[in-house]
């Protein structure tokens, strides 16, 4: 896609001036990542317990597992939201381990575009507000911001709910909104929860023919949290956990199918 | 994000909140309205009496009176201490250079005036011709006590504009009439109204009248010779004596060395009583003092409630900031640095107090124009004082909005996400 914004320069404080090699090659480089809760306490915690992959740029990949799985935990951590005890978390080759509370802000808004199960849309703000709020938090000016927002709406086919409030949208037509505003700064990946969660099958259908569009039309890079085998099937490649732990990677199977094909 | 991004954020957000939003202001709005409203009063006040005091060249009136001595050898007043016309003519000649008009009082006495059977409290004065045209004092009907009065004992009198409607309906219809008096000493005397003043303190002071009772205008005016046959002292007994100085003249040096050349000439061996000076503009200080101790109990009030006012903008924001947990770590996903939370935070609840301030102030104005409808004039507060209720109530929004917003701030984006 050809992003008409050049976000303002900045940087993320300390930038890691030793990225190790593959880092650079991926968008998601996270080796031996774990995470423990209550540290030094006698209730100690490891729920993630040395996780490795790499997710190269343009992939469609999602992340399975049941509940309790320590799913959500590594999705704190891939959106950068939350720190890896230990272990290296590269994101588009930035260390995201080592940042700092105020970097971590900006990495989450520049690289991340989150979508939530429960889509939280900013109450009583309009759709275009909406999607303008991580172009607000970037330093974008308000022109540019609008133009974006409305380019942006009309890639998820909203054009016609841009001043309509969150609640006087559909549970499908917030999800689209949320979209569009995960989308915002172009960021380097769209990290999704359980994104059809809230939806009925048709609705949630739409929703990830949307996700397929902008990985086919723009090369988007997705991370698909998900519980739901079905919606996993989808997509170019598959990561099981259980217990903290990967359990299977299927890799690529589009591009492994194509690449036997040939 | 800009500053006036967040000022729109905090108004829409204030919007969907309106009572709740109100009555968090109303703190602030009776806190700043009590300020301004009484340094409206204040001003309203000090204008009228600036108005009498340059209009009848008050600053040129000084007064001297005789008074105890703080070690005086007795605790009474005896004919000998009186001042007479003598030293009033010896002054006039003395200091002629810088006065410009001198007249006597010879004494005052509290009593009642009857009028169909009903009993009022009235201050009686004797003086001599010129002293009511020489006090803060404009004659409305009929005439001032005379030379004539005072050479034939005339029974006399001269009343306040506001007796003459009250007791007798208008000014005009009071001249001529007859008044009984009863002193305090028992005296009973009968006086015709001759002439109708206007008290124009009464004006300025009506509120503060209203509260201490309606006789604060009750002083009546008569010939000297008549009040001091009346008490049966020598005529040429006064209690003290009023003069105009030439305009340019420093009143308070004049007084100074009036009082000193009186209290070295004719009362050097008097070891009870003494002259002391009083100046118009000592007065209008003691006012001024008496405006500002009000002026600082209202503060203290005022400050009482802006403290309360403010705890209360706390309180409703730290609500706020529960809330809107979720839309906090919402905003922190998309990327919010805690500075951008704690500013929105804090410039909602600094345009909380900002919106109760205008209000407040507007309200003070009403409030100390409604006052001054009664006195007679209208005033607007200073600029500054303006100025500074506006900036006190933003300091107040950010002094008492901080802990939240920054609560809020510090909330971790996990956790906020999560709540439900």
């Amino acid at each position: 896609m050809k992003n008409k914004i050049t976000p303002p320069s900045y940087s993320y404080g300390k930038v890691n001036n030793i990225v190790p090699p593959e880092a650079s090659k991926y968008v998601i480089c996270a080796k031996d990542i774990v995470k423990s809760f209550y540290i030094g306490t006698p209730n100690e915690l490891e729920i993630l317990h040395g996780m490795t992959f790499n997710v190269p740029k343009g992939e469609f990949v999602s992340i399975v597992g049941q509940s309790g799985s320590g799913k959500s935990t590594l999705m704190n951590i891939i959106g950068a939201l939350d720190r890896p005890t230990s272990g290296s978390y590269y994101l588009d080759g930035i260390d995201v381990s080592t940042a700092n509370d105020k970097e971590l802000s900006a990495i989450r808004n520049k690289q991340i575009g989150f979508v939530f199960q429960t889509f939280n849309l900013i109450a009583r703000t309009s759709a275009l507000k909406n999607i303008e709020l991580p172009m607000l938090y970037g330093g974008i000016p308000s022109k540019q911001r609008k133009e974006r927002a409305r380019e942006l709406l009309e890639i998820v086919e909203m054009s016609d709910r841009a001043g309509h409030m969150p609640n006087e949208l559909s549970g499908g037509q917030k999800q689209r909104i949320a979209i569009a505003r995960a989308m915002a700064n172009d960021p380097s990946i769209i990290l999704a929860d359980e994104p059809t969660g809230a939806l009925d099958s048709k609705t949630g259908r739409l929703v990830m023919d949307l996700f397929h569009k902008l990985h086919r039309e723009q090369g988007k890079t997705i991370v698909l949290i998900t519980h739901n085998n079905e919606l996993a099937e989808e997509t170019d490649r598959i990561i099981t956990i259980s217990d903290g732990n990967i359990i299977s990677d299927t890799g690529n199977r589009n591009k492994l199918r194509k690449e036997a094909e040939e | 994000m800009g500053f006036f991004e967040n000022v729109m954020l905090a108004v829409s957000g204030l919007r969907s909140n309106k009572m709740r939003a109100f009555l968090t202001m109303l703190g602030i709005i009776i806190g700043i309205g009590s300020v301004i409203g009484i340094s409206t009063l204040g001003s309203i006040m000090e204008n009228s009496v600036m108005d009498i005091f340059n209009s009848q060249g008050g600053a040129n009136l000084v007064g001297f009176q005789i008074t105890m001595k703080d070690d005086a050898s007795r605790d009474y007043i005896m004919s000998d201490d009186f001042m007479t016309a003598e030293m009033a003519n010896d002054i006039g000649e003395r200091f002629a250079e810088d006065i410009d008009a001198i007249a006597l009082m010879s004494g005052s006495e509290s009593g009642k005036m009857t009028i169909r059977r009903k009993d009022y409290d009235i201050s009686l004065y004797g003086v001599s011709p010129g002293y009511i045209k020489q006090s803060m004092t404009k004659l409305v009907a009929g005439r001032y006590v005379s030379e004539k009065d005072c050479e034939q004992y005339r029974h006399i009198c001269v009343i306040s504009d506001k007796q003459a409607k009250k007791r007798f309906g208008s000014e005009r219809g009071a001249i001529g009439r007859s008044v009984s008096l009863t002193l305090s000493d028992g005296t009973i005397t009968d006086l015709t109204i001759v002439g109708v003043y206007q008290y124009q303190l009464t004006a300025m002071m009506s509120t503060m009248v209203n509260m201490m009772g309606d006789d604060w205008n009750s002083e009546i005016y008569m010939p000297y010779s008549t009040f001091n046959r009346m008490r049966g002292v020598n005529d040429d007994t006064f209690y003290g004596f009023n003069l105009n100085t030439k305009t340019g003249v420093s009143a308070e040096e004049f007084c100074q060395k009036v009082e000193t050349y009186l209290n070295s000439t004719y009362y050097r061996d008097n070891d009870a009583v003494e002259v002391m000076y009083i100046t118009a503009e000592s007065q209008m200080a003691m006012i001024d003092d008496v405006m500002g101790m009000l002026e600082l109990a209202i503060s203290v009030i005022a400050g009482i409630s802006l403290l309360v006012g403010g705890i209360g903008v706390m309180n409703i924001m730290l609500v706020s900031v529960t809330e809107r947990t979720r839309e906090i770590g919402v905003r922190k996903a998309m990327g919010a640095p805690n500075s951008a939370i704690r500013t929105q935070f804090i410039v909602e609840s600094m345009i909380i107090c900002l919106i109760g301030g205008v209000i407040g102030i507007l309200f003070g104005i009403l409030l100390g124009n409604l006052a001054g409808v009664i006195v007679g004039t209208m005033a607007s507060p200073t600029i500054g004082s303006i100025a500074l209720a506006v900036g006190f109530s933003m300091a107040i929004g950010v002094f008492f909005g901080y802990y939240p917003a920054n609560k809020a701030a510090k909330l971790d984006p996990i956790e906020a996400l999560r709540y439900e």
